[in-house]
C-alpha cells in the first residue's frame, strides 16, 4: 500500500439545498475570524470615540448637557449593535468580514433571520467582553463574592471563551445560541481547461500521439490531477525545458511508450498524454469505475 | 471532435456547452450576495432560478463524472454562493421592523410564559427574603444595598431624608444625559442577563434574585417610615417598563438556559439554537421598554413631583404594556415572517406566469 500523502484539507460542513443536493462549505478559520472581529471592533471603537468627542464639543459650544446624552445613547448602539446592523443589512457580513470574504449563514441552509443575527451578538458580551473585563477589573465583576463562586465562573468563561476551539463547526457561543455558521465564501475561479487545445496532429495526416488502452490504464486520479497542476505551470512558462523532458520520458518509460516525442516535444507528448488519460478515467467513471491513483 | 485519431475528454464538451451560463450566475449571485436580491432587474429575477438549479445539475454531473479538479472545484464555489443568494438573503420589506414590534414581540412574550413566571418569581423571592431579614434585623441592609447605590438612603437615615429624596429635583439640566446614561446602562444589564442563560441560566438566577433583594431592601426602609405610597409613586411609573424589562430578559436567559438542560427530543445545540433566536426579539422589546423607562426615571421622575399624576402615568404604562404584551400579533402573520426564502419563488413565478 502506500498512497499519496493526505493533503491538508480545509474543514468543510455540507449543507443539503431543498434541491437536495449536499454543498459544500469551507468554514472560517480562526485566524481570519480574529481578524475580521479586530477590523470591525476598531471601527466601531474609533466612530464611537468620534461620536463622544463630537457630542463634547458640541456640548461646550451649546453649553447644554442634552448632546452629551445623546453621544452616550451613540456609543450605546455602536457597541452593541454595530455587528447585529451590518449582519442584517449586509446579508451576514460586516465590513471586517467582507475584507476577509467570510460570511454569516444559518446552520439548517434556510435565510439568516434577524433574530439569528440578535442572537449570536447579544452573546458577545458574555463571550467577549465579560471574560476581558475579568482580566482588567475582577474585583468590580465579583465584588465581594466568595471565592467557591468566582472559580467555577472564570472556569465557565473559559470554556465559552475557546468553544470555537472546541467544536468541530468552529461555532461560538453566539453562533450555537443562534444557529449559525461562519464561513468562508471564496470567489469561483474557472481555471483554463487544458484538455479543451487543440490535439498535436502532424501535417502528414497520421493520427499524431495516440496511447493504447493499456498505456492509459497505468495512472489514476491523483497523478492526473497532478499533471494538470504541472501544464498550468508550463503555461505561464514556470518549468524548464530539461525538466519537461525528465518528467515526459519518466511516463513514457512507466507507461511503455515508445518514440522520440518525450524528448523532442515534451509538452505536446504531456498535454496529449493528459487529454487521452482525462478522457479514459472519465470513460471509466461512466461505468462507475473511479481510480484515485495509480496503487489502486 | 476527436482530432488526431484521440478522442476528447466528455467534460471538455460539457463545459463548453454551459460555461456561458456559469459566467452569467455569477455575476448574477455577485449583485445579490452584496446588496440582496432586489439589486437585480426583472430579467435577471427571471433567469436566477433557472441558471440556479442548472449549476446545482451541473456540480452534481461534474462530481461523478469530470476528472478536472479545478472545474469541480469552480462549480463548488459557484452552487455554494448561488445557494446563498437565492436562499439566504433575506428581502426587508418596508414596515418589518413595525411588524417584529407590534406582532413578534408579544408573541414571543407569550411564548416564553413559564419562563416569565419564574424570572417574576425569582425577583419576588428576593423582594421578599431582603423584606423579611431586614425587619428582623436592619443590619442587613447594608448587605443588599451598596453604600455607593443608596447615597445616604439606609436605615440610619432620618425619616424627612428619605422623603426629600423622592421629590428632590435632581441636576438642573442634565436630565437627558442622566436618561441616557440610565437607559445604556440598564439596557446593557438586561442583555447581559440574557446571555448569562448560556451559563444553564444559573448567572441569570442570580442576577434576578439580587436585583429582587435591592427591590425588597428599599421597599422595607420606605416602608418602615410609612413613605410606601409616596415610594410607589416615585418608582411605578419608571418602575413598570424597567423591573418589567428585567424580568423579561431573565426569563430570556431562563429560556435559554432550559434548552440547555432539558432539550427534549433535539439536540442541544438545536434546541439551544432554537431558544437563542425565539429569545433575542425579546430582549429586543425590553432595550426599547428600558428606554422608555430612562426617558421617564431621567426626566418625568426629576420634574413631576405630584404623587397623583405620578401614579396615573403609573397606571398608564401598566395599561398599554399589558396590553401590548397580551394582545399583540394575534392575527396569524407570523406565517408570512417565518418563510422568508419562499418569497423569492413567488416573484420568478409571476415572472414566468407572463410568459
Amino acid at each position: 500500500m502506500g498512497g499519496p500523502a493526505p493533503q491538508k484539507e480545509p474543514r468543510t460542513v455540507e449543507i443539503i439545498c431543498p434541491e437536495a443536493i449536499p454543498l459544500r462549505f469551507e468554514l472560517g478559520s480562526i485566524t481570519a475570524r480574529t481578524m475580521a472581529f479586530f477590523f470591525d471592533f476598531f471601527l466601531l471603537t474609533f466612530s464611537g470615540v468620534i461620536a463622544i468627542v463630537g457630542m463634547v464639543l458640541l456640548g461646550i459650544l451649546s453649553g447644554m448637557l442634552g448632546p452629551l446624552g445623546l453621544g452616550i445613547v451613540i456609543f450605546f448602539i455602536l457597541r452593541q449593535f454595530y455587528f447585529a446592523l451590518f449582519e442584517t443589512l449586509w446579508h451576514g457580513t460586516t465590513p471586517g468580514k467582507r475584507l476577509l470574504g467570510l460570511r454569516v449563514i444559518s446552520k439548517d441552509g434556510s435565510s439568516l433571520g434577524v433574530d439569528a443575527v440578535l442572537t449570536r451578538n447579544l452573546m458577545r458580551d458574555v463571550e467577549l467582553f465579560l471574560p476581558l473585563g475579568i482580566i482588567a477589573a475582577p474585583e468590580q465583576l465579583f465584588g465581594d463574592v466568595p471565592g467557591w463562586i468566582v472559580l467555577p465562573a472564570i472556569g465557565w468563561m473559559l470554556v465559552i471563551f475557546a468553544l470555537p476551539l472546541l467544536n468541530r463547526e468552529r461555532m461560538r457561543a453566539g453562533d450555537l445560541a443562534a444557529g449559525t455558521l461562519v464561513v468562508f465564501l471564496p470567489k469561483p475561479r474557472l481555471l483554463f481547461d487544458e484538455a479543451a487545445r487543440t490535439s498535436y496532429a502532424p501535417a502528414d495526416g497520421s493520427p499524431g500521439l495516440v496511447f493504447s488502452p493499456r498505456q492509459l490504464s497505468f495512472y489514476g486520479e491523483h497523478e492526473l490531477e497532478t499533471l494538470a497542476d504541472l501544464i498550468r505551470k508550463i503555461d505561464e512558462g514556470k518549468v524548464e525545458f530539461a525538466d519537461q523532458t525528465i518528467i515526459a520520458s519518466t511516463i513514457a518509460k512507466k507507461i511503455g511508450f515508445e518514440g522520440l516525442e518525450p524528448w523532442q516535444m515534451p509538452t505536446l507528448f504531456l498535454r496529449a498524454f493528459y487529454k487521452q488519460q482525462r478522457a479514459e478515467l472519465e470513460k471509466a467513471l461512466l461505468f462507475g469505475k473511479r481510480k484515485a491513483n495509480k496503487w489502486e | 471532435m476527436s482530432q488526431g485519431g484521440a478522442q476528447s475528454p466528455r467534460s471538455v464538451a460539457f463545459r463548453r456547452e454551459r460555461e456561458a451560463e456559469w459566467t452569467r450566475l455569477e455575476e448574477m449571485v455577485e449583485i445579490a450576495l452584496r446588496g440582496g436580491l432586489r439589486k437585480l432587474d426583472a430579467w435577471q429575477l427571471e433567469e436566477l432560478p433557472r441558471l440556479y438549479r442548472q449549476v446545482l445539475s451541473s456540480l452534481s454531473v461534474a462530481r461523478r463524472t469530470a476528472m478536472d479538479r479545478a472545474l469541480v472545484a469552480y462549480l463548488e464555489a459557484l452552487a455554494a454562493r448561488a445557494y446563498l443568494a437565492v436562499y439566504g438573503t433575506r428581502k426587508t420589506r418596508r414596515g418589518a421592523l413595525l411588524e417584529a414590534f407590534l406582532h413578534t414581540f408579544p408573541r414571543r412574550f407569550r411564548a416564553l410564559g413559564g419562563e416569565m413566571l419564574l424570572s417574576a418569581g425569582i425577583v419576588a423571592l428576593g423582594a421578599l427574603v431582603a423584606y423579611a431579614l431586614i425587619s428582623l434585623d436592619p443590619g442587613w441592609y447594608d448587605t443588599f444595598i451598596a453604600p455607593e447605590l443608596s447615597q445616604g438612603r439606609d436605615p440610619g437615615a432620618p425619616t424627612e431624608a428619605l422623603r426629600a429624596a423622592l421629590y428632590d429635583g435632581g441636576m438642573e439640566g442634565g436630565e437627558t444625559l442622566f436618561a441616557s446614561f440610565l437607559f445604556a446602562h440598564n439596557a446593557k444589564i438586561g442583555m447581559l442577563c440574557f446571555a448569562l442563560g448560556f451559563a444553564a441560566g444559573v448567572p441569570t438566577a442570580y442576577l434576578l434574585f439580587s436585583n429582587g433583594l435591592m427591590l425588597g431592601a428599599f421597599v422595607q426602609l420606605y416602608a418602615s417610615r410609612g413613605l410606601l405610597f409616596e415610594l410607589m409613586g416615585w418608582m411605578l411609573p419608571h418602575g413598570i417598563p424597567e423591573i418589567g424589562a428585567v424580568i423579561f430578559c431573565g426569563a430570556a436567559g431562563l429560556h435559554l438556559g432550559r434548552a440547555m438542560i432539558l432539550p427534549g427530543q433535539r439536540s442541544v445545540a438545536d434546541a439551544i439554537g432554537e431558544a437563542g433566536r425565539r429569545a433575542s426579539i425579546v430582549v429586543m422589546g425590553c432595550v426599547f421598554l428600558f428606554a422608555v423607562a430612562g426617558v421617564i426615571e431621567g426626566i418625568f421622575r426629576q420634574s413631576v413631583t405630584d404623587d397623583s399624576i405620578r401614579y396615573a402615568l403609573a397606571l398608564f404604562n401598566f395599561t398599554w404594556l399589558l396590553a401590548w404584551i397580551a394582545l399583540g400579533g394575534r392575527d396569524g402573520s407570523e406565517a408570512r415572517l417565518r418563510f422568508g426564502g419562499t418569497r423569492i419563488k413567488a416573484r420568478s413565478a409571476s415572472g414566468s406566469e407572463a410568459a
